[in-house]
């Protein structure tokens, strides 16, 4: 935990927070302490919702037309465009804020909102040996005494410079490499690469490019598809878009993304198998993920300046199927009982094979599979978080449009994966979308008014919900009373929020005044339902596996939650939903993206490209399709928080009765 | 060495539910033990049998099921009485199916007018069950809740779409509630937390999880209620011990082993009442078998056929 810089009370409830980063603004401090504030318009200053008075400390904040030059001398300012730059002390007026005991002793006492952590603090001993490396050389022109090849004459430096011996070339090399090293007049870089037989010789540059040496990282999921440049000399995410520029912290993490192309083909993974076999399907899709990936190449490259040429490796992690369409492996038997992937390890292919815009010597590193449903992403998230290494028993889940569960140890591994959906991801929702700038991320209700405090990444005006705001949304819509525990609204509350549009009810979350021309943002009770079955399969998939070794939730040293949410997630939601059990907080662990974490690492490090293998070698797959147990626990499940009421005790504690009886 | 029996302790019991006042009072639920394992623990509550009356009955409906109410089966108020007075009905169920509205569509006033009258005639309990329409039943049920309060009748069925207004009239009107949900046992759980939530308490709830008859899904209904009941006694899941009702009569009557005659299907022999009593009662008992507390049946044969065997296992 790092040391808190500021602290704020609020008043008149007097509750007093710290405060971590210079500079935060103080709708987040706010947020962050369950403090609520009206605020509408994410964060961007138009709404003028969330009027606070500055008694006491050190401020920055913009003049706003929402304030008049009299408030504005009586200490007024609105939260959003307040940033925090010392201690403080501050009024929420009785226009902002809401008079309200209840609410105080609800939301008081600490939050638990987890950042996604970086791999350092979760693998140990890495060593930094990238799996791709360039080494800069200056041979001796040959003459009539020292006339060996010239293939062998650079492998005869790489021996008596670098002790390197037994190593392959590739044969294209060799069609140019006579005219390259007498034109770089015998200065040349050459670019090696290690993969499972050896050392293989790759590329050979004029002059001194070894400041030169990059690589792209993708992880190719059913719904999205997102990115990372890598520097691989530095070990340092070169590119990893812009999306979230207000938090570093949260750049680190935040990936050029956009959604697999393939969806036109089908949401889920069965239907694009379907697809595959119908006649130019298999490469309709193959050229779908295909242009995915080059777009995200060139938006890479664009964000950091980086020549295309200098790119030197490339890694990818899918589930089974995105894998093998990626690579143009017939998917056909990985639906069909009983459900085998073509192969749990790829050979090394080179990227311009199957289309992708790179230097003809870059190499893709495919993950190695499990299963046909737990695929290389998993086997990716389960490196980077470092399970296979502790003792302490872990359950990692990952939330994505298939929900992929791994519970075991540096000893054991069971696996399993469920149908989830594409509900945290922004898919069968309304007004879902990605975690990109203006996703509405984190949600507040007042228990009184059911008005609502959002703010969204970046503090814009809002475009939509994201995975961790919908959790919060629905989590906070829970204790309110405004949705019952089957996921529908209550119709008798007296509010206008809850509405009934073209014969379906919805709540109203963001006005289209305060939206970003989107019109009105609304949570319906068709998104609920696809929640709610998203958070029942993983919960369910989740007991079935702990109780396949004779497991229970209380044994869990550890659990680590992945997936494309958002840049954070709140705890206490989503065990208030339901999505994760009720167990102490302090045992959480978010790591945002799995799959781009392992590949990371394997980028940056040789030895995790074994450990990997070891991984999948290591992980028992347990089916669901024909467990028995596992529809019971389903239906079970498909319940706010659950049918087994007696598994989320604080959870219960918080539901309010029916407020219309 | 003496022999000693092994006896099953559960650590949790059914709740028992009052239907009726006075002298019209019944109880049922209330065990702490399987069906019928009365060397486990007591059976405070022998299972009851509800017999059906209509407010309108189908045309379709076998000669078996005719005959013995012929005098009566235009009406309702006469129907109940011999029920009680002839067959020794111990309590009444009232179908209103008239109210569907894709039937005769009746209104709410007539349906609180008739249940009065029906209640004013027995001297035993009444339970009052709305046409299975949800939106119509979320309309005449509560009427009859108005109409008839402090009677504690037990009123349903409240399904998902329409338990809220249901529910909200029981209790504020004195009157017990079935929970009835598709045949599942968390379904069943869900209704009653549902139905709870309210304010409703889980001792005013009897839950029907969907009855399949005798060779249309019995053996899912079965296998439901058996884990009702066990979830309830050995897990004492607070939530499932809500006592079991089974709206049976209606299922049975309608099958077609029940309804073809000996020409359509020569195999089954010439005795349709034989065969059509026997399906009814036969259900019965797997209900019975399975932790039910209370039936709801057609026809006086099977009805004392089933009471006989009751007494035989009590």
């Amino acid at each position: 935990m790092p040391e808190p810089v500021h602290r704020v009370t609020f008043m008149p409830d007097d509750i007093t927070v710290d405060v971590f980063r210079h500079g935060e603004t103080l709708l987040r401090v706010a947020m962050a302490a369950g403090v609520h504030i009206n605020a509408s318009c994410g964060g961007n200053g138009t709404c003028g919702k969330c009027k606070v008075i500055v008694d006491r400390g050190l401020v920055e904040s913009k003049p706003s037309a929402k304030l008049s030059d009299e408030q504005w001398e009586q200490g007024y300012r609105l939260a959003c465009l307040t940033k925090v730059m010392g201690d403080l002390v501050v009024t929420i007026p009785p226009e902002s804020r809401i008079d309200n005991a209840a609410l105080k002793a609800r939301t008081g006492g600490k939050r638990h909102i987890l950042k996604a952590r970086d791999l350092n603090t979760l693998v140990q001993g890495l060593t930094v040996d990238p799996a791709v490396w360039k080494l800069y050389l200056e041979l001796p022109p040959p003459t009539p005494d020292d006339n060996l090849s010239d293939l062998g004459r650079l492998m005869r430096e790489l021996k008596r410079r670098h002790g390197l011996d037994g190593i392959s070339t590739d044969f294209r090399l060799l069609t140019r490499i006579a005219r390259l090293l007498r034109d770089a007049d015998w200065q040349v870089t050459v670019t090696l690469v290690y993969n499972p037989k050896g050392l293989k010789l790759i590329d050979v540059e004029p002059g001194d490019t070894t400041e030169r040496n990059f690589s792209i990282i993708i992880d190719v999921g059913t719904t999205t598809v997102k990115g990372q440049l890598l520097d691989l000399r530095e070990c340092r995410v070169a590119a990893a878009g812009k999306d979230c520029d207000d938090d570093e912290e949260a750049n680190l993490l935040a990936e050029d993304a956009r959604y697999n192309s393939q969806v036109r083909f089908g949401e889920d993974v069965i239907s694009r198998i379907v697809h595959s076999q119908k006649g130019d399907g298999l490469r309709e899709l193959q050229q779908a993920v295909v242009g995915d990936i080059n777009e995200i190449i060139r938006a890479l490259l664009g964000q950091s300046g980086i020549d295309r040429e200098n790119l030197s490796h490339m890694v990818v992690a899918g589930n089974t199927t995105m894998t093998q369409l990626l690579l143009g492996i017939d998917p056909k038997y990985i639906r069909e009982d009983p459900y085998v992937p073509t192969a749990n390890f790829f050979p090394p292919v080179r990227g311009i094979d199957i289309g992708l815009n790179l230097p003809e010597h870059v190499h893709l590193y495919t993950f190695p599979l499990v299963s046909s449903y737990v695929g290389g992403d998993i086997v990716a998230g389960i490196l980077g978080s470092g399970i296979f290494q502790r003792e302490d028993l872990t359950l990692f889940i990952d939330v994505g449009t298939n929900g992929e569960i791994v519970l075991g140890n540096c000893d054991w591994l069971v696996c399993t994966s469920c149908s989830a959906g594409p509900a945290f991801e922004g898919g069968g929702v309304k007004h879902g979308m990605r975690a990109t700038r203006g996703a509405i991320e984190q949600v507040r209700i007042n228990p009184e008014t059911f008005e609502p405090m959002v703010i969204t990444i970046g503090n814009r005006k809002p475009l939509g919900i994201c995975g961790s705001g919908l959790i919060d949304a629905v989590a906070e819509m829970l204790i309110t009373g405004i949705v019952e525990p089957n996921g529908k609204f209550n119709r008798g509350l007296g509010t206008d929020r809850i509405r009934e549009t073209e014969g379906a009810w919805e709540y109203l979350l963001v006005p289209a005044a305060e939206a970003d021309g989107v019109g009105d943002i609304v949570i319906t009770e068709g998104d609920l339902d696809n929640l709610i079955r998203t958070k029942g399969a993983i919960y369910a998939g989740c007991r079935i596996l702990l109780e396949s070794v004779g497991m229970t939730f209380a044994e869990l040293d550890r659990l680590i939650i992945a997936g494309g949410f958002g840049q954070f997630i709140n705890l206490e939601r989503a065990v208030t939903i339901g999505l994760l059990p009720e167990i102490p907080v302090d045992k959480f662990m978010f790591v945002g993206n799995g799959a781009l974490l392992g590949a990371r690492l394997v980028s940056f490090s040789r030895e995790m490209m074994r450990d990997a293998r070891r991984v999948s070698d290591m992980m028992t797959n347990i089916e669901l399709a024909n467990n028995m147990r596992f529809m019971d626990e389903y239906v079970a499940a498909l319940f706010l928080p659950h049918t087994d009421t007696n598994a989320f005790p604080e959870v219960m504690k918080l539901i309010h009765p029916d407020p219309a009886t | 060495m003496a022999f000693s029996a092994v006896s099953e302790k559960y650590s949790g019991k059914m709740r028992a539910l009052e239907i009726g006042v006075g002298d019209k009072k019944a109880v049922v639920g209330g065990q702490a033990s399987m069906p019928f394992c009365s060397f486990d623990s007591d059976l405070p509550n022998k299972p009851i049998i509800a017999m059906e009356v209509y407010d309108v009955v189908d045309p379709e409906w076998p000669a078996a099921v005719v005959d013995p109410f012929k005098d009566v089966i235009s009406d309702p108020v006469a129907w109940a009485k011999k029920n009680v007075e002839e067959y020794g009905a111990k309590m009444i169920c009232l179908q209103l199916a008239s109210t569907d509205p894709n039937g005769e569509n009746r209104d709410a006033a007539y349906a609180a007018d008739l249940t009065k009258k029906v209640a004013a005639a027995i001297s035993v309990p009444l339970m009052v069950w709305g046409s299975g329409n949800v939106e119509k039943d979320a309309e005449v049920l509560p009427k009859i809740c108005e109409a008839c309060e402090g009677m504690n009748l037990l009123i349903g069925p409240a399904v998902e779409e329409n338990y809220k207004k249901i529910a909200a009239a029981a209790l504020g009107y004195g009157h017990a509630v079935v929970s009835q949900s598709p045949i599942d046992v968390n379904m069943a759980k869900q209704m009653n937390i549902l139905i709870s939530n309210l304010g409703l308490p889980l001792e005013k709830i009897i839950m029907e999880p969907s009855t399949g008859a005798l060779g249309y899904g019995v053996e899912y209904t079965y296998s439901v209620m058996e884990r009702i009941s066990l979830a309830a006694l050995s897990q004492n899941d607070d939530k499932m011990q809500c006592p079991i009702i089974s709206d049976l009569g209606k299922e049975c009557w309608k099958a077609r082993e029940v309804k073809l005659t000996d020409k359509e299907e020569p195999s089954f022999g010439p005795d349709m009442e034989k065969r059509g009593v026997l399906w009814e009662a036969m259900t019965a008992v797997d209900m019975l078998l399975s932790g039910t507390n209370l039936l709801i049946m057609r026809n006086p044969h099977a009805v004392k056929l089933t009471e006989e065997i009751i007494d035989e296992m009590m």
